[in-house]
């Protein structure tokens, strides 16, 4: 029998009924009364100079209220990483020069969709086209030219990680490899394309409606930009239609829509469509990796070299955290006694690369994998066997970087084992490969500048009993109001019913930093916790006076039943006692505080989740296509709070890192990218999806909320390598760039045929 | 953005010949909308005046002919093929190649006379009519002309039909015994228009085991669906083996004129078409011996 | 010029006069304000924008209104009888078919249609009936097991 009471318990979301019945309003579906919609012109070429913007003409047209460029901001630069004021580097509405085909230049604000767009095409825009440059091995070289002034070789951040001696230990390897590997990007592809509602009042508020990954990060750079204390800006978060990294950065539709409703007074909406979804907002970061691994030939991994160079795109976004983090993730989850990374992000005049579901970890993951399966087959030691040799184990510091407390990794192992076995014998053609992971519960650096806590909570308990639940936290559909409500429920002895959120309203929530590297459960979940403590406590005291209970009692609530711990029949029902509590306090409603900033955790995350997952593969060896057969997968995210969420979270980072595999691309032709719709950008559907099966292994997370840590992102990370693995196991070819796409598996076949291999 | 237009929804036949004589260039036909709507939104196609045929029942049929072959209407949805029981039965390769056409939303609304009329050379019914020797009948207030599913697309979305005249009509002759038809596509994804196709009907003379006669149709590798008659001439007339159909794939492979774009280099179609050639010429013939 | 459009959605008879360029989910959304149906491409391909009229699922971005004309349409609102769920909500509120909700609507509709045509399809059928509905979230295999549940009968409603 559970110990707990709602955590754990297989729950209907708690935004569920308003999803399933179309009630649910996304900032897509609002109308406000005297509402605008706006458009955004956008630059057509990769690397130019804007020599004139001329507006008058669109100003003219019938139903155009206001026409808005570069010239109308404060002329600010923003950027995300607000502590190095070096890369704050986009204004989003440029004034003097363009650096990516979809850059913006202008915006519009029309009674309807219609005229906003006509009126963009009479928009004249004086461009001097510069020469520009796509790669970043091109980009980084002497003669390539600037695509920001005094940003040399265009090397916009630098990463250099390491501990041990690489360059003695590899004097002490029996066998030592160098790898090159080329990881693509991707497209983030949330159903609801980046929207948004500004409402500028004549009292000087500024109100924003927006789909986001994190109102508050929204609210400070929009005040930033805007020259309006932080304060005066509330931006509300309605149901967002998916986020995936792509959301907590401010967007033009954030900035164009407030900067135009700030010109008149009045809501200004603008929606993307799916083009500029595809080529203007921001997406998977590319890296070119070189890896060195060494290894003793019992298989011991004693010494990894990483460099990666990144293709930052125009700007620096959230990409130098992705660069950071791949640098780290590269390490795991195995134990290097000696590592080195040193990372380049490098700009080019593409559209930025920034933040995706996995944040750096598929790129790496897919690297590590493929090259350690490489070094296991010229060692001759299986796969699972190097793995779990070198796999990092509970307890285990990785020197100057991080300590890990809970790890299941070794238990995953073993299940992935199991169920390789399961699966017998194979026929020709097919393979299992597999991939193990590990990743962060939130990231502990600062660098966006916040003086708040980085996740906090309010609970307030009404006459009642009902808890009203207020958190920064952003549910962009994995689930977080849901865990969040359950966690509060649990702590505070409530049933999930007794729970209302109130999320990501910055006018009436507190601060938080957001959906994005997996923190919500861990961070806000401590938060929540907290809050939900602090106001049980509060009822406790009454509670304990009420019943008299000896001083060597403890009193709990549970099943809203407020008793003494080890006495349960001894109690009183918590309504009764909350209208007591409130009386008691002077008629004020209890409130309970919570926050949660992670103090020396290390230099990445307080947490990590582990996991390894099987990818079983079927190869047409004539035309190299492969079908996804099935792909089971082991892991661990501490207690598991929400176990419908988690096994959707697990389903979907399979379609979503299948892809990143297998066939999703952005080919570009001089920066444009080629491809910007959902009919040719090629996505996993029903028919394309392989059988799932999820194998869970239980761990306790002593940072976490009852024990919870990250699940969700991490898994976006195996899936590459693993069907890389199975690839090479079923037909014998590796590739080294994704996506794999069935012709680069026609050529390899088709070489290795020549070869006589 | 969709530019304004006016709109007319003629219920017969007659009237919308009526109007398509008056507007003439000016005009245009929706049927379904499924490929036509995705152009008009993205400004591509801007008529004047939008003439939409769709409610005009008398073009929305299957019949069987005097010889058992088939008559469908223009009108037909791809979803009413797909579940006829007519159509399962004697022409089944129909059915099946509906089956994988797109999503049910758009076979539900979409119909075979305007995916033939968009010209589209990656189309799935293009190549396997041609497979069938289908013909089609446009109408026009002149009168009505017969011509082979092979002559209609004439370059990329474009086809053989004038201002005035209406696709009205597709027929397939009757599937006599000994002869066998496939139709394979390749594409990544289950649902995603082919990147190579390939539609195999392969006539075996009684009892030998000679091919009598073949028909081969390739989608996606040229400007329009095309038959690949030197694979064709490899066939025609000898004993089918597993070998010959490798040939006739090699020669299709040479025949086609693929190109290279984000989907696919022109080498890789080139090799697909072997493949594909091969595959449904060996399942076309296994079909055939079978009848 | 505006044209008439009449039109049933969920059992309620609409005149309207619109441009004839008008799609039918906009009629749906921006004229009746039924805005549980969503839109999440350009090109017809997401699947987000379905809804059932004349008993088919269709692609309503991809459907002029006036083509509508005298038909009858049914959306994500008319999908349950008051505030009794429809099974199908039921199960995808059981079974965890759905995160982010914005291709829920579509999905819901297409299953719907599916089921309504076919109440015992095989799990092939099932895919094949949500193939044309994307989900970025869910990775389809809660969908399918939620929909495999409405079919063994585990959602019988109550007489």
């Amino acid at each position: 029998m559970s110990k707990y009471s709602v955590i754990g318990k297989r729950v209907r979301r708690v935004d569920g009924p308003e999803k399933v019945t179309g009630n649910a309003k996304y900032t897509f579906d609002m109308v406000l009364p005297n509402m605008l919609y706006g458009k955004i012109l956008r630059s057509p070429y990769p690397h130019a100079k804007i020599l004139n913007i001329d507006t008058s003409q669109a100003e003219k047209l019938i139903g155009v209220k206001a026409v808005v460029t570069g010239k109308d901001t404060i002329g600010r630069k923003q950027g995300i990483w607000r502590r190095f004021p070096e890369l704050c580097d986009e204004e989003i509405l440029c004034r003097t020069k363009v650096r990516y085909i979809g850059d913006p230049v202008a915006a519009v604000a029309a009674i309807d969709e219609d005229i906003a767009e006509e009126a963009l095409d009479l928009i004249e825009v004086e461009y001097e086209p510069l020469p520009a440059v796509f790669d970043p091995l091109e980009a980084i070289k002497e003669d390539a030219l600037q695509i920001h002034d005094g940003v040399e070789l265009n090397i916009n951040v630098t990463r250099h990680i390491e501990w041990g001696d690489v360059d003695d230990a590899f004097r002490h390897c029996d066998y030592i490899r160098e790898d090159q590997f080329k990881c693509s990007s991707q497209a983030h592809v949330c159903m609801e394309t980046h929207d948004a509602v500004a409402s500028f009042s004549y009292d000087g508020n500024l109100t924003v409606w927006t789909s986001t990954q994190s109102s508050y990060y929204i609210q400070a750079l929009l005040a930033g930009m805007l020259d309006l204390r932080e304060s005066d800006v509330r931006v509300i978060k309605p149901h967002t239609g998916g986020g995936f990294g792509s959301k907590f950065e401010l967007d033009s539709a954030q900035f164009c829509a407030s900067l135009l409703s700030m010109k008149l007074c009045r809501p200004v909406k603008i929606v993307l469509t799916r083009e500029e979804e595809f080529t203007a907002t921001k997406r998977r970061t590319p890296m070119y990796y070189y890896v060195k691994l060494g290894a003793k030939k019992d298989g011991t991994l004693l010494a990894k070299e990483v460099k990666a160079i990144t293709e930052g795109g125009a700007y620096t976004a959230m990409g130098a955290t992705a660069l950071y983090l791949t640098g780290f993730f590269s390490s795991l989850p195995y134990k290097y006694p000696n590592y080195r990374f040193d990372g380049y992000r490098v700009y080019t005049n593409t559209a930025p690369t920034s933040a995706m579901r996995g944040f750096g970890g598929p790129q790496a993951t897919f690297v590590g994998e493929s090259q350690l399966d490489m070094l296991a087959e010229a060692l001759g030691i299986d796969p699972i066997e190097i793995r779990r040799k070198n796999g990092m184990t509970p307890n285990y510091e990785v020197p100057g970087q991080a300590y890990i407390q809970s790890c299941g990794l070794q238990q995953c192992l073993e299940k992935i084992e199991a169920h390789i076995k399961e699966r017998g014998k194979l026929p020709p053609n097919r393979g299992i490969g597999i991939s193990a992971y590990g990743f962060m519960s939130g990231g502990i650096f600062n660098w966006f500048d916040t003086s708040y806590a980085f996740s906090a909570a309010i609970v307030r308990i009404s006459i009642d009993g009902k808890v009203d639940l207020f958190t920064g936290a952003c549910d962009i559909g994995q689930g977080s109001d849901t865990t969040l409500s359950m966690i509060c429920a649990e702590e505070l002895g409530v049933h999930l019913e007794d729970i209302r959120i109130h999320a990501a309203d910055t006018g009436i929530c507190p601060a938080d930093l957001g959906a994005w590297g997996s923190r919500e459960t861990l961070m806000n979940g401590n938060a929540v916790k907290m809050a939900a403590a602090d106001a049980k406590r509060q009822i406790l005291e009454f509670a304990a006076a009420k019943l008299g209970a000896n001083i060597v009692y403890d009193l709990d609530i549970k099943d809203r039943w407020v008793h003494l711990a080890d006495r349960p029949e001894r109690g009183l029902s918590y309504f009764d006692i909350v209208k007591e509590v409130i009386r008691g306090k002077d008629g004020e409603v209890i409130i309970g505080r919570g926050h949660y900033t992670p103090h020396r955790k290390g230099m990445i995350s307080p947490a990590y989740s582990f996991g390894v997952q099987a990818a079983e593969v079927e190869v047409d060896p004539d035309t190299g296509k492969y079908k996804l057969i099935n792909v089971a997968t082991a892991h661990e995210s501490g207690t598991v709070i929400n176990p419908l969420g988690i096994e959707g979270q697990l389903e979907g980072a399979i379609m979503m890192a299948a892809g990143y595999g297998f066939c999703e691309d952005q080919p570009m032709d001089a920066g444009k990218i080629l491809n910007p719709s959902i009919a040719d950008y090629k996505l996993i559907r029903s028919l394309d999806m392989p059988e799932t099966k999820i194998l869970e292994v239980d761990t306790y997370e002593p940072e976490g909320p009852f024990g919870a840590k990250e699940a969700g992102e991490g898994l976006t990370c195996p899936t590459a390598g693993a069907i890389g693995n199975a690839i090479y196991r079923a037909v014998g070819v590796r590739i080294n760039e994704l996506p794999i796409t069935p012709e680069k598996v026609f050529k390899a076949l088709r070489e290795k045929g020549k070869q006589g291999k | 953005m969709i530019r304004d237009f006016k709109y007319f929804a003629p219920k017969t036949l007659r009237e919308a010949l009526a109007l398509l004589d008056k507007y003439k260039e000016n005009c245009k036909l929706i049927a379904g909308g499924q490929s036509l709507l995705i152009l008009m939104r993205q400004g591509l196609v801007t008529p004047e005046y939008l003439i939409d045929i769709k409610g005009i029942s008398e073009l929305n049929y299957i019949k069987s002919d005097a010889k058992g072959g088939l008559r469908i209407g223009a009108l037909t949805t791809h979803r009413t093929i797909e579940k006829s029981p007519v159509i399962q039965g004697s022409f089944d390769i129909l059915a099946k190649m509906e089956k994988r056409l797109a999503s049910i939303q758009t076979r539900s609304w979409g119909t075979i006379g305007g995916n033939l009329c968009h010209g589209d050379p990656a189309g799935d019914p293009a190549p396997v009519l041609i497979a069938l020797n289908a013909t089609l009948t446009a109408v026009s207030l002149k009168g009505k002309r017969n011509m082979a599913i092979e002559d209609f697309t004439v370059d990329y979305f474009e086809t053989a039909l004038k201002p005035d005249e209406i696709l009205t009509e597709i027929q397939i002759p009757v599937i006599p015994s000994h002869i066998g038809t496939a139709y394979t596509k390749f594409n990544i994804i289950e649902s995603d228009l082919a990147m190579v196709g390939a539609a195999v009907s392969i006539t075996l003379a009684s009892g030998d085991g000679i091919c009598q006669d073949v028909r081969i149709a390739l989608g996606a590798v040229a400007s329009t669906p095309m038959r690949a008659k030197e694979a064709e001439a490899v066939l025609r007339g000898k004993k089918v083996t597993d070998n010959l159909l490798k040939k006739a794939g090699q020669v299709a492979s040479t025949e086609a004129k693929p190109i290279s774009d984000i989907q696919a280099s022109e080498e890789y179609r080139r090799e697909l078409v072997k493949i594909l050639v091969y595959r449904a010429g060996k399942e076309a013939l296994a079909k055939a011996k079978q009848t | 010029m505006k044209e008439e459009l009449r039109l049933t959605v969920n059992g309620q008879a609409y005149e309207l006069y619109i441009k004839p360029k008008t799609l039918l989910v906009e009629v749906l959304r921006d004229h009746l304000g039924l805005t549980g149906t969503k839109r999440g491409c350009n090109c017809g391909s997401c699947g987000a924008c379905t809804v059932v009229l004349n008993d088919m699922a269709v692609k309503s971005c991809s459907v002029l209104a006036l083509q509508a004309n005298g038909g009858e349409v049914i959306t994500i609102e008319g999908l349950a009888n008051g505030a009794q769920l429809h099974p199908l909500q039921k199960a995808f509120l059981d079974y965890g078919a759905f995160q982010c909700g914005f291709c829920t609507s579509g999905m819901l509709m297409s299953v719907k249609a599916l089921l309504d045509e076919n109440p015992k399809p095989t799990t092939e059928q099932i895919k094949e009936g949500i193939d044309g509905n994307m989900c970025r979230c869910t990775g389809y295999n809660s969908i399918i097991r939620a929909l495999t549940a409405v079919v063994k009968g585990e959602y019988k409603e109550e007489k």
